[in-house]
């Protein structure tokens, strides 16, 4: 226990880390997820054919593969860039924290498509219907119907997703963004004890995955509350 | 930077030979999971608490944290303690590949024991009472009944995490194993090709999961060729 209190310190910054990490991601990831499904759900070809192959690209590959991917390429690529512009720089690469929240995101995202998906397809085409003879632009009936109709029918498959983003914000720590798991890491090379460290880890990790289990579940109760009387 | 594809045909017998690691990794682990969800769902939808709570507690732990810290918990974490170390299990816990196989077996058993309560309680009531009735005893019923209608019911859930379990295998590679990803990064950190050769990682990672929701289709439509 006096192992962990020593690095106490560094396990609160490294999971403000992986939090910060978390919501950066979410973002993305609901930005990922009603691209995709809309373009997955419109007329267009070409848009069906680009989300058709992120969801396949995303969620066949490794979360840890696609990291390294998006890593490492990007590293070569701003590489080769800067050095055409100048010959003199070594290495560039974009910060890990950013890579990491990207490359989380885009799996998350994928997954979140077919859901938003299903959840889009889920709403009564009445409502629509109704909009559009009340004169509701297509932007409107996006914002004012379709989106806070089909985040209800998401969230139990939403919860779910944001329990598997916030244990792929371990992943991060491979490639040098300094969450719990690169803690526990550095401390384990000082003081021995890898047991302790990473036990400390997965305690943190569980405690924060029930804190989304937990909210999810007020944010369930808070989408339906307008049934409520009905039950 | 230019793609260089004789990269690609040059690592390809080494990436090969992490292949054949993956699928040394993802079968034993899959089948060892699968026949502990089997056990741990027999306890879990007992009713006797005693049983079902110590299991309700393991699915907790499992499934609330990262396959890599439960990784790096039992090759960097369990050598710590001294009766593993003296202990008999020693020579395998010492083995990464033992390592990777274990996490992911006690991974695959959280995951798969809910899939299969998810089953297990899909089965009709009806049919249970149905069988009640012609005087079969409980252990009966499970056998002939309820576990085959519920395997049917479980398979699309269950061909998910195979391939959220071919994916996880990939993380074998952060304790010194060499698998497709670990063959990739030791090619990457020679040449610094990064895009070819993860890319060509990558593509073998979806041609596994595209067979396996492939089979598990056909398995489907084999199994149901009654229903319809």
């Amino acid at each position: 226990m006096q192992e962990v209190m020593n690095w106490s310190d560094e396990f609160l910054a490294g999971t403000f880390v992986i939090i910060k990490l978390f919501f950066i991601s979410l973002v993305m990831v609901i930005t990922w997820g009603l691209l995709g499904a809309t373009a997955k759900l419109s007329n267009s070809r070409i848009a069906r054919g680009i989300a058709n192959g992120f969801t396949v690209l995303c969620r066949g590959t490794p979360e840890f593969l696609l990291l390294l991917i998006v890593y490492f390429g990007s590293a070569v690529t701003l590489t080769s860039i800067a050095r055409a512009i100048n010959p003199e720089i070594r290495f560039l690469d974009i910060p890990p924290f950013w890579a990491g929240a990207f490359a989380i995101s885009l799996v998350i995202g994928a997954y979140a498509t077919e859901t938003f998906r299903g959840a889009f397809l889920g709403i009564d085409k009445g409502y629509i219907e109704a909009a559009k003879a009340l004169g509701m632009t297509r932007f409107q009936v996006f914002w004012k119907l379709r989106v806070p109709m089909m985040w209800r029918l998401a969230l139990p498959g939403f919860g779910n997703h944001l329990l598997s983003l916030l244990k792929d914000t371990a992943l991060v720590s491979v490639i040098g963004v300094e969450g719990i798991l690169f803690t526990a890491q550095q401390a384990s090379s000082v003081n021995h004890k890898p047991f302790t460290m990473y036990l400390t880890v997965a305690f943190i990790f569980l405690a924060l995955s029930t804190v989304i289990v937990v909210t999810m579940k007020c944010v369930e109760k808070y989408a339906y509350r307008h049934l409520e009387a009905a039950r | 930077m230019t793609f260089e594809s004789s990269l690609i045909l040059e690592s390809l017998p080494r990436l090969m030979d992490g292949l054949w690691v993956t699928l040394r990794l993802f079968v034993l682990a899959l089948t060892c999971g699968t026949v502990l969800a089997v056990g741990m769902v027999l306890l879990r939808i007992s009713s006797r608490k005693y049983l079902s709570w110590p299991v309700m507690a393991y699915i907790y732990v499992f499934r609330g944290t990262p396959i890599l810290v439960q990784l790096f918990v039992i090759y960097y974490g369990l050598p710590q303690l001294e009766f593993i170390r003296t202990g008999p299990l020693w020579p395998f816990f010492r083995e990464p590949f033992f390592c990777a196989w274990f996490a992911l077996t006690l991974n695959i058993g959280a995951y798969t024991t809910e899939i299969f309560r998810g089953g297990i309680l899909g089965v009709n009531k009806g049919l249970l009472e149905a069988s009640k009735a012609l005087g079969m005893t409980y252990a009966q019923t499970f056998r002939k009944v309820t576990a085959p209608i519920a395997f049917k019911l479980c398979l699309p859930a269950y061909s998910n995490e195979m391939i959220s379990v071919l994916k996880a295998t990939a993380l074998a590679s952060t304790v010194t194993i060499f698998d497709v990803t670990g063959v990739a990064r030791k090619i990457v950190a020679e040449t610094f090709a990064p895009y070819e050769i993860f890319l060509s990682a990558a593509i073998i990672y979806l041609i596994l999961a595209w067979i396996i929701q492939n089979g598990v289709r056909l398995l489907e439509r084999r199994i149901s060729r009654y229903a319809n």
